[in-house]
């Protein structure tokens, strides 16, 4: 338990004058913006966006769907042969309400469905929702 | 030789009357071009300066470091659909903008500018009174923004109004009677201290030295005048949305925006020219203008400096200021003044 | 008499709406506030505009998914909010999160109410009309941010907790760049601190404005800085310890002074507090799992927990309340936020009257509001 002490009072006008400084010193440094699509800094490894499906990994189990947050995930019904994956269905995901939780990845027993670090996948509206081919497809492939 | 009378004399093969009316025509849309170019320039200067004190980079993708940005603002402006309120009083709102920009460009007109090489004088207008004229052309501007906030029918305009008369009338006397304290030193050495040349040429040390609390006031007036930060209870952002000009949009908006960059400029050249010695400098007399526009600059990155670091005041706290501390400085101001012109006849 | 009697009369005071479109409020806050000239006569905050149902939908997901929506509470301390719910949640499902993970959280929630802070900081300058402390602040804030992503993934809506532990163990990497932030920070913290309080129109702005006694506050139920800076040594760190909080040494600043200056200086002195405990985390972190293997994979959703729990942690705005009631099932019965933004948007009424305009915009710059947290 401390008690906080007021700042010791300045003269008048000369703390305004040693704020001012304070401020107006500022421009000898450099600046800190980053111009984005020139110059792109490193994404740390955690950092995590487009969700990708390995199709011959998923079993169709469904729990992606059950422990989405937002209801992103629905399964769809893919014709592919795959002896792991008996009733054929597959997620799709909708980028426009998935909030990268990380919760599908997490749940995934077979760790087919994972986040990749590409996060630049500007769509129109309502072009959102992709597949599960296109989720297994990488962004450059996918034409929307 | 100065700018008039070279224009006169090319267009001397005319008659005499017409040779003048066509020299002041000329003279009138070289100043106009003149405050346009300031305003870019201190538009582009204020961003630049401003984004730089925060740690960004400032306009950068229109034209080679952004100098096209204004344009494309302009631009942006000119094109904006002007809205208009529903209640307002019609003709002062349309015509408040005007008032504004022009009482700017009269104020303007009005300054000394001192010489540049071979096209020797800048000065247009040559009066006796020249000080007395300018002030009144200063106090064109706040009609202008008073009738904006009335015409406009909004209670945040009327709000910002009110405020910007409270602000005016508790800082013109301080700054008139420390004006009124350079007449009086300058009346010593010169036969017109109302010419504005006059009392800039009288000026052998600059009277922003024996005169500190002058231009501490003065300052302080200026700042007020041109209505930033920490004097813009007018237009204070946080409070009013944006006072007297709320309602405003597209370019009578721009007209609003242009007048405070330029009262900004013109404030800071009016404390360079009155109290640090404004075209008088140390090497040829020939560059004065230049002289001038250096001192301007410093002066208004000061005053930028300012806007950017110091809170809003609030508005009873400044009338108290105006009335209980500016007043009698500018008055002790004075008599120092008095003393200084008498005694030591500087 | 007469005279006296049309002072009074409310018909001839002016009726001014701030908000929820107005610059000056925070979020999408709206007061309507009557007028007598520029003093105001009554305030009536009224708030609901980013109602989002969060509660009743926490009640239709798993107790895991809640988080996200937790995070998007108080989204400037994400943080600090994970630590709330999961306090209540780990309570009512038994499973308790291991000692590494628990360090990881102090040190993560303090971090966070350092952001909280410097993002209400710089709020509070742009109040008064200061333009650049704001970036100040906000450059400091992006290093944690940056930490944030380092570690969880993503900046602000970090999602980092979950039931039980962590997402992700921190690794060299992350406590090099938590060393480095708290070697440069307390410096950076000081200029900021200077640019405000060198200040003499802001000291004359805050000092001796929107004074909240403390009987007033308490009975409004006015929690956090705001509370402290009223003379009321409460602080939910200490007063009740949660995580490991009772291990660490810091101290709760406190001011009698009441005013606007007072939260200021209490907030300030906050963040100092929170670099000395993130300093201490940091080396008395122990070994060992960071995450309780009873939640992890498939597990997450099929958690079920019967009873109900109310858990409540200092949050940077004041205590923050999670009162869970479940039924056995997979799903909570019922959740309810005790959130501090509310409580102290509540007294408003009270500190706004008869000031002027001015000043109400700095006291309620200093009630520090996130909307994600009143409107839920």
């Amino acid at each position: 338990m401390i008690e906080v002490k007021e700042p010791k009072k300045e003269l008048p006008l000369v703390g305004t004058l040693k704020a001012m400084w304070i401020v107006g010193k500022h421009i000898f440094q450099k600046p800190v913006t980053t111009q984005y699509p020139e110059e792109k800094k490193p994404m740390p490894d955690r950092f995590r966006f487009r969700i990708f499906l390995s199709l011959d990994d998923c079993v169709g189990c469904t729990l992606c769907e059950q422990v989405c947050p937002n209801l992103s995930i629905h399964m769809n019904k893919v014709e592919r042969e795959n002896p792991r994956n008996k009733r054929k269905i597959y997620p799709d995901v909708n980028f426009g309400t998935c909030t990268v939780c990380r919760n599908c990845e997490e749940i995934c027993p077979t760790d087919a469905i994972y986040l990749t670090h590409v996060f630049e996948t500007s769509r129109t509206r309502n072009s959102f929702t992709y597949s599960p081919d296109e989720l297994s497809l990488s962004e450059d492939e996918v034409i929307k | 030789m100065d700018v008039l009378t070279r224009l006169a004399h090319f267009f001397a093969p005319l008659t005499h009357y017409i040779a003048y009316i066509l020299a002041y025509l000329f003279e009138s849309i070289f100043l106009v071009i003149f405050v346009t170019i300031v305003l870019v320039f201190m538009i582009y200067l204020f961003r630049k300066y401003m984004a730089r004190v925060q740690l960004r980079i400032g306009p950068n993708r229109v034209g080679k470091f952004g100098m096209l940005q204004l344009m494309a603002d302009g631009l942006k402006l000119a094109g904006k659909e002007s809205i208009l309120p529903k209640g307002r009083d019609d003709l002062p709102f349309r015509i408040a903008p005007l008032i504004v920009f022009i009482g700017l460009v009269m104020s303007f007109a009005l300054l000394p500018y001192g010489d540049f090489y071979w096209i020797g004088s800048l000065t247009i207008t040559h009066s006796n009174v020249s000080v007395i004229l300018l002030f009144a052309a200063i106090a064109i501007m706040p009609i202008g923004e008073i009738l904006a906030g009335v015409s406009s029918r909004n209670k945040y305009a009327i709000l910002g109004a009110l405020r910007g008369v409270a602000k005016d009338v508790s800082f013109e006397v301080p700054m008139m009677i420390s004006v009124l304290a350079l007449v009086m030193m300058a009346s010593a050495r010169t036969a017109e201290p109302l010419n504005l040349s006059d009392l800039v040429s009288s000026q052998i040390i600059p009277f922003g030295i024996p005169e500190v609390i002058g231009l501490l006031v003065f300052f302080i007036s200026m700042i007020a005048r041109a209505s930033y930060s920490p004097f813009d209870m007018g237009e204070s952002d946080s409070e009013l949305v944006s006072g007297h000009s709320t309602e405003y949009s597209g370019m009578r908006f721009g007209m609003f925006y242009m007048g405070l960059f330029g009262s900004i400029f013109l404030s800071s050249m009016m404390v360079s020219l009155l109290y640090l010695g404004g075209y008088n400098g140390p090497f040829s007399s020939d560059a004065g203008f230049i002289f001038l526009l250096i001192k301007t600059v410093i002066l208004v990155l000061v005053a930028f400096t300012v806007w950017l670091s110091v809170p809003r005041i609030r508005i009873d706290r400044f009338v108290n200021m105006g009335w209980k501390y500016l007043l009698p400085i500018s008055i002790i101001n004075l008599i120092i003044a008095g003393i200084i012109t008498l005694g030591v006849g500087l | 008499m007469i005279q006296e009697e049309k002072k009074n009369d409310s018909r001839e005071w002016t009726e001014l709406n701030m908000g929820p479109q107005h610059p000056s409020t925070h979020g999408v806050l709206r007061l309507k506030i009557k007028l007598d000239g520029e003093t105001v006569k009554e305030v009536e905050p009224i708030i609901g505009y980013l109602h989002r149902n969060a509660e009743k939908i926490c009640e239709l997901d798993y107790y895991c998914d809640s988080l996200i929506y937790f995070d998007r509470m108080d989204y400037v301390a994400a943080m600090n909010m994970e630590v709330g719910y999961l306090e209540a949640a780990e309570k009512l499902l038994g499973i308790p999160p291991p000692e590494r993970a628990k360090w990881i959280r102090v040190i993560m929630a303090e971090l966070s109410r350092i952001a909280a802070h410097l993002v209400w900081a710089g709020a509070f300058g742009l109040d008064l009309g200061m333009l650049s402390p704001f970036f100040y602040c906000f450059v400091q804030r992006e290093k944690i941010l940056r930490i944030f992503t380092e570690i969880s993934g993503s900046r602000q809506e970090t999602n980092y907790m979950s039931i039980g532990g962590v997402y992700q163990d921190i690794n060299e990497n992350i406590i090099y760049m938590i060393d480095e932030f708290t070697k440069e920070f307390p410096d950076k913290l000081e200029e900021i601190f200077n640019a405000f309080v060198k200040n003499d129109i802001f000291m004359s702005r805050n000092k001796g404005i929107g004074i909240l006694e403390p009987e007033v506050a308490i009975n409004y139920g006015v929690t956090g800085p705001m509370l402290r800076a009223s003379g009321i040594e409460y602080d939910v760190r200490k007063a009740e310890p949660y995580l490991v909080y009772d291990q660490l040494n810091f101290d709760i600043p406190v001011s009698y002074k009441k005013d606007n200056l007072a939260r200021f200086l209490v907030r300030f002195e906050e963040m100092r507090q929170s670099v000395r405990i993130i300093k201490q985390a940091i080396k008395k972190i122990p070994d060992g799992p960071y995450f309780n293997p009873k939640a992890k994979k498939s597990l997450m959703i099929r958690l079920r927990g019967e009873g109900e729990v109310y858990a409540r942690t200092e949050s940077p705005k004041g205590e923050f309340g999670v009162y869970l009631v479940g039924d056995g099932g997979v799903k909570p019965y019922r959740v309810r936020v005790r959130s501090p933004s509310l409580k102290n948007l509540s007294v408003i009424r009270h500190l706004g009257k008869d000031v002027l305009i001015a000043d109400l915009i700095a006291i309620s710059g200093t009630i520090d509001l996130v909307f994600g947290e009143v409107d839920r």
